[in-house]
C-alpha cells in the first residue's frame, strides 16, 4: 500500500512537471516582499517560493535557490518572453493568449510539438538569457561567471585578463536551467533542446560591436572592442523570422553502434535545418474555432484589418466566417511632448474609426 | 683613422649579431602572444535607476548604488511616474561589478579607467530625437576602499557636461531602439582606489535643457582599463630594456669619449636618440603602485612623443649625414638641418598642444572633452591637421633626401670599375652595410605599419593551432615596442667608433680591410677629422 502511494504521488508530480513550464512565472506575481524584511526572512521566504513552484524540476529549483535574485530575474525572463511573443503574434490567428488559473500560462496549447511551440521554446529561452545577462550587467547576480576566456596557464583572475561578456553566462544558465527539463531521449525532448539553443544563438548573433580607441593622444593605436546585448525586440524579430522559414522535422533512430537519435527534415529534399533555424515535429492546431480542451481561444471576437492581404487581413483572421464591421469613437494620444524623465504631455484627439471584427 | 664598427665587423660577426637580435624580436613578440593577455579590458555596466527623495540636491554626501548595505530604492523608467520629476531620478553604476559570488575589485595594476557612455533611446513619432541635440550631464564621482563601510562613498570629482547625440534609426517604429553612437565619459589617469561609483542625473534648469533627448530606455557605461596582466608583462619588458639601453648608452659614449676628436653630429644624435628611449622605458608605472599619479597617461603621451621626434629627427640627420654635398671641410651641425626638422618639431608640438587641451584638462577634470564646444572642436581638428600636414612635409623631405643618398651611390658605383679590386671590394661593403641599415630601418616602418594594418583588419584572437592561441594585439604592442629598443640597441652598437686601426690586423677574417689604408691616407684634408668611413668615401668621391 506505502508503495502504491508512492508510486501515485510521483506519479502526480510526474504530470505536474510536464504539464507546467517555466514560463508560468510570467502570469502569477509571486507576493512581493516588503522592502523592511529582515534578511534571514526575505531568505527563507525565497527558499519556501521557489519550492513552491511545483512545475520547475529539481535541477531548476536548486538554480532558483541561487541567490534571492534568481526568481526576480526568471520572472523578468518569463514576461518578457510572453509580451515578445504576444506582440509577435499580434496578428496571427493564436496570438500567444495566456490563460490565467491553468497547469500552462498558454493554455496547453503548447502540447502540440508544432512552429508555434517552436518558436515559444526559442524565444523563452533566448529571453532568458536575456534578462540573465541584464542582471549581471547591474551586478544584480553575484553569481554571473568570470570565465575570461584567457588559456588554463594564466591565472584566472579578472585582475589579470578580464572577463567574458555577460551574455556567456546569460547563456550558460539558460542552457543549465531551460535544457534542464528537457529529456533528450523522447521526440519532443530533443526538438525543444534544438529550438532553446537556436533561441539562445539568436541572442548571440544580435550583438552590436562597439569600438573605442584611446592609444597615444586619443589616437588608434590601442582600440578596445566590446558588444552590446541587443534589445529583445530584435530578437524576437528574428526568430519571427526563423518561425515563418521554420523546418518540418522527424526523428531518425540511427542503429548503428550507439543509439544516436537525430532530427532530419520530413522531406529528404529539404534543406537539412542548421542549429540556428527552428524544427517542429508536428502541423499546428487549427486555431480558428475555440477548443476547451486545447486551451485555443479561436479567432471570434478579434480585431482584423480590412485592407491587409497578410494574416492580420480579415479574410484569413476570420477563417472565412467573415467580419462585422462597427464605427466606434476613436481617442488617442497625439501631439505628445516628453518631459524627462518620467512625463509624457499629450493631448487627446477623438476621431470615427471603422472597426473591424471577426464573427 | 677609424671608422664605425659596422664597417669593420666581419660578416660572421655581423650575422651572429643579428642573429641574436632577431631572436630577441621575436622572443618580444612571443611574450605579448602567449603570456600576456588582451592589453585592455571592457565591462558593460547596465545602470540602475535610483529615487532620491532628498531634498537637498547637490548634496554631494548622498550617494546612490544598488548592492550593499544602504542600497537605493529603485525605479522602473519603462512606467509613467508622476510623482517624480527629472531631479529624483539618479542613474548608478558601481563598478566593478560582482562576479563568480566574490565582490571584485580594482587593482592599481589595471592603471586607468576610460568611462564610455551608451543611451538606449526608444523611438517615438511624437517625441523624436532630433539631430545634433546635446545632452547636459549631471556626473558625480565617488570612490572607496577595501574596509570602508558600504556607505562610506567619498566624492572623487563632480562636474555637469554636455555632449552631442548622434543617433539614427533604421526602420522609424514604434519601440524600436536608436543606434546611437558611444560617447565618451571620462577618463581616470590612475586608478588608486579599490570601488568606484558614478552617479548620473539629467538636469533641467532651463527649459531647453536635455529636451530633445528622446525616450531613454537605458543608460550603459562601458569601463574600459588595461589589464592587469598586460600592465606586469609591460613593466617586466620595460625592467628588461630600461637597464640595457642605460648600460649600451655608457658603453657608446666611452667610446666617443677614447677618441682625440669631438663627437659628430651622428654621434650625437645617437646618443639624444637612446636617452629618449631610456626616457620612454623607464618604468615609472611601479610608483603608480603606491602613490595616486593621475597623469600617467599624458605623461605617456609625451614620453612617446619625445621618442617619435628624435626618431624622426636621427632618420633626417642619418641621411642628410650621407648626402655629400656639403662643404667637406665644415663641421655639420643642427643648424643645417632646421627647415626639414621644423616639419617635426611643428608636428611634435601642435600634438602636445592637442594633448594639454585634452588629457591635460583632464588632471583638474575627468570629464572634460574638447570635442563638445565648436571652438574646442575647431581648435582640436586645426592641431591635428597641423599635425598630419607636418607629418606629410617631413616623409617628402625624408623620402628625397634618401633617394638623393641612392642616386649618389649608385653615381659612385659607376666609378668602381676603375678602382683597383681591393678598394672596390672595401666600397662595395660599405654600400652594402649602408643598404642594409636602410632596410633594417625600413623593415621595422614596415612592419609596424603591416601589424597595426592587421590588428585592424583582423580583430580578435589568432589561432594558428587549437592548442596555441596568439593574443594578436598583445603581441603586437610588445613586438613593436621591442623592435624599436633592439632596433636603437643595434644603432648604437654598430654606429659606435670603431678601435680598430686600419693597418692593425689582429683578425685574419679582416685582412681584406688592411690595404684600405693605402687608399684613404693620400686624402689630406681627412687625415684628423676620423669621421666615419662612409661619409670619408662619399666625400672623397666629390673632391674627385
Amino acid at each position: 500500500m506505502k508503495l502504491f502511494w508512492k508510486v501515485f504521488c510521483s506519479f502526480i508530480l510526474f504530470v505536474q512537471a510536464v504539464t507546467g513550464n517555466w514560463w508560468n512565472l510570467a502570469a502569477p506575481r509571486v507576493p512581493s516582499q516588503a522592502g523592511n524584511t529582515s534578511l534571514e526572512t526575505f531568505t527563507t521566504l525565497q527558499k519556501e517560493s521557489c519550492h513552491r513552484l511545483e512545475y520547475l524540476v529539481e535541477r531548476q529549483k536548486q538554480l532558483c535557490l541561487l541567490s534571492d535574485r534568481v526568481l526576480q530575474v526568471l520572472q523578468t525572463g518569463a514576461s518578457q518572453a510572453v509580451e515578445e511573443c504576444q506582440h509577435q503574434f499580434r496578428h496571427s490567428r493564436w496570438n500567444c493568449s495566456t490563460v490565467a488559473n491553468s497547469t500552462d500560462i498558454f493554455g496547453g496549447v503548447l502540447k502540440f510539438k508544432s512552429r508555434e511551440s517552436a518558436f515559444v521554446h526559442a524565444l523563452s529561452s533566448a529571453a532568458l538569457a536575456h534578462a540573465v545577462a541584464r542582471a549581471c550587467s547591474r551586478g544584480e547576480l553575484n553569481e554571473c561567471s568570470c570565465d575570461a576566456r584567457v588559456r588554463k596557464r594564466t591565472p584566472r583572475h579578472w585582475q589579470w585578463g578580464g572577463c567574458s561578456e555577460d551574455i556567456r553566462y546569460g547563456e550558460i544558465f539558460s542552457r543549465d536551467f531551460v535544457d534542464a527539463k528537457e529529456d533528450k531521449n523522447t521526440d519532443e525532448g530533443l526538438m525543444n533542446l534544438h529550438n532553446n539553443e537556436a533561441g539562445r544563438r539568436a541572442v548571440r548573433s544580435r550583438m552590436q560591436r562597439v569600438c573605442k580607441c584611446h592609444g597615444m593622444s586619443g589616437s588608434c593605436s590601442v582600440r578596445v572592442c566590446w558588444r552590446r546585448l541587443p534589445q529583445l525586440r530584435l530578437v524576437g524579430d528574428a526568430l519571427t523570422t526563423r518561425y515563418e522559414g521554420a523546418s518540418h522535422v522527424k526523428v531518425v533512430d540511427r542503429k548503428r553502434g550507439k543509439n544516436i537519435r537525430k532530427l532530419r527534415p520530413i522531406h529528404a529534399d529539404m534543406k537539412k535545418p542548421n542549429k540556428t533555424d527552428l524544427v517542429y515535429l508536428e502541423e499546428s492546431p487549427d486555431y480558428c474555432e475555440p477548443n476547451d480542451e486545447l486551451g485555443i481561444l479561436g479567432t471570434r471576437g478579434r480585431t482584423c484589418n480590412r485592407t491587409s492581404a497578410g494574416l492580420d487581413g480579415c479574410r484569413l483572421l476570420c477563417c472565412g466566417r467573415g467580419y462585422q464591421t462597427r464605427v466606434r469613437d476613436h481617442e488617442e494620444k497625439c501631439r505628445c511632448r516628453f518631459v524627462w524623465c518620467c512625463r509624457v504631455h499629450c493631448e487627446i484627439c477623438r476621431y470615427k474609426r471603422d472597426h473591424h471584427v471577426c464573427n | 683613422m677609424t671608422g664605425t664598427i659596422i664597417e669593420n665587423l666581419s660578416g660572421r660577426k655581423l650575422a651572429v649579431l643579428v642573429t641574436f637580435l632577431l631572436l630577441c624580436q621575436v622572443t618580444c613578440f612571443l611574450i605579448g602572444g602567449l603570456v600576456a593577455p588582451t592589453p585592455a579590458n571592457a565591462q558593460n555596466i547596465l545602470a540602475t535607476v535610483c529615487k532620491d527623495t532628498t531634498i537637498m540636491k547637490n548634496d554631494t554626501t548622498k550617494w546612490f548604488y544598488n548592492r550593499g548595505k544602504g542600497s537605493c530604492k529603485t525605479v522602473h523608467l519603462g512606467d509613467m511616474h508622476t510623482d517624480l520629476s527629472e531631479t529624483d531620478v539618479v542613474f548608478a553604476f558601481q563598478m566593478p561589478v560582482p562576479r563568480d559570488d566574490r565582490i571584485l575589485d580594482f587593482s592599481r595594476w589595471q592603471q586607468n579607467l576610460i568611462g564610455v557612455l551608451q543611451l538606449d533611446l526608444k523611438y517615438h513619432s511624437q517625441m523624436e530625437v532630433k539631430p545634433r541635440s546635446t545632452i547636459t550631464i549631471d556626473a558625480r564621482l565617488a570612490y572607496k576602499n577595501k574596509g570602508d563601510a558600504d556607505e562610506d562613498w567619498k566624492l572623487y570629482t563632480r562636474s555637469v557636461e554636455k555632449r552631442h547625440l548622434d543617433c539614427g534609426i533604421e526602420v522609424k517604429t514604434e519601440e524600436y531602439l536608436y543606434n546611437c553612437s558611444a560617447i565618451p565619459l571620462f577618463e581616470l589617469g590612475s586608478l588608486h582606489h579599490d570601488f568606484y561609483l558614478l552617479n548620473i542625473r539629467l538636469p533641467v534648469d532651463t527649459p531647453d535643457m536635455n529636451t530633445n533627448i528622446g525616450h531613454i530606455q537605458d543608460l550603459w557605461l562601458t569601463v574600459i582599463n588595461q589589464n592587469g596582466g598586460f600592465t606586469k608583462v609591460w613593466l617586466s619588458l620595460k625592467t628588461i630594456f630600461f637597464p640595457c639601453i642605460i648600460a649600451i648608452l655608457a658603453w657608446f659614449w666611452n667610446r666617443i669619449h677614447m677618441l682625440q676628436r669631438k663627437p659628430v653630429l651622428l654621434e650625437k644624435m645617437l646618443l639624444s636618440l637612446g636617452i629618449a628611449l631610456c626616457f620612454l622605458n623607464m618604468p615609472l608605472e611601479y610608483l603608480t603602485l603606491h602613490f595616486d599619479l593621475p597623469f600617467m597617461l599624458l605623461l605617456g603621451d609625451i614620453k612617446q612623443g619625445v621618442f617619435y621626434a628624435m626618431l624622426f629627427s636621427f632618420w633626417l640627420v642619418f641621411a642628410g649625414e650621407h648626402m655629400l654635398i656639403q662643404d667637406a671641410s665644415a663641421q655639420s651641425s643642427l643648424k643645417q638641418y632646421w627647415r626639414h626638422l621644423s616639419a617635426v618639431a611643428m608636428g611634435c608640438i601642435s600634438l602636445f598642444i592637442f594633448d594639454m587641451c585634452e588629457r591635460g584638462v583632464q588632471l583638474r577634470n575627468p570629464f572634460y572633452s574638447i570635442w563638445v564646444t565648436d571652438l574646442g572642436t575647431n581648435l582640436a581638428l586645426t592641431f591635428i591637421i597641423l599635425a598630419g600636414i607636418s607629418t606629410g612635409v617631413y616623409f617628402l623631405f625624408l623620402c628625397y633626401m634618401v633617394w638623393q643618398v641612392f642616386i649618389n651611390i649608385s653615381q659612385k658605383r659607376q666609378s668602381l670599375p676603375t678602382m683597383c679590386s681591393v678598394r672596390r671590394l672595401h666600397y662595395e661593403g660599405i654600400i652594402y652595410r649602408f643598404n642594409f641599415l636602410m632596410l633594417a630601418t625600413l623593415l621595422c616602418a614596415a612592419l609596424t605599419v603591416i601589424g597595426f594594418i592587421l590588428g585592424q583588419v583582423a580583430e580578435g584572437q589568432w589561432k594558428w593551432d587549437e592548442t596555441i592561441e596568439i593574443e594578436y594585439a598583445s603581441a603586437f604592442f610588445t613586438g613593436v615596442y621591442g623592435m624599436w629598443n633592439i632596433y636603437i640597441f643595434a644603432l648604437l652598437v654598430l654606429y659606435a667608433p670603431s678601435h680598430k686601426r686600419w693597418p692593425v690586423s689582429e683578425n685574419t677574417s679582416d685582412t681584406q680591410n688592411l690595404s684600405e689604408e693605402i687608399e684613404f691616407s693620400p686624402l689630406p684634408s681627412e687625415r684628423n677629422s676620423e669621421i666615419s668611413s662612409l661619409t670619408s668615401f662619399i666625400r672623397k668621391t666629390t673632391v674627385d
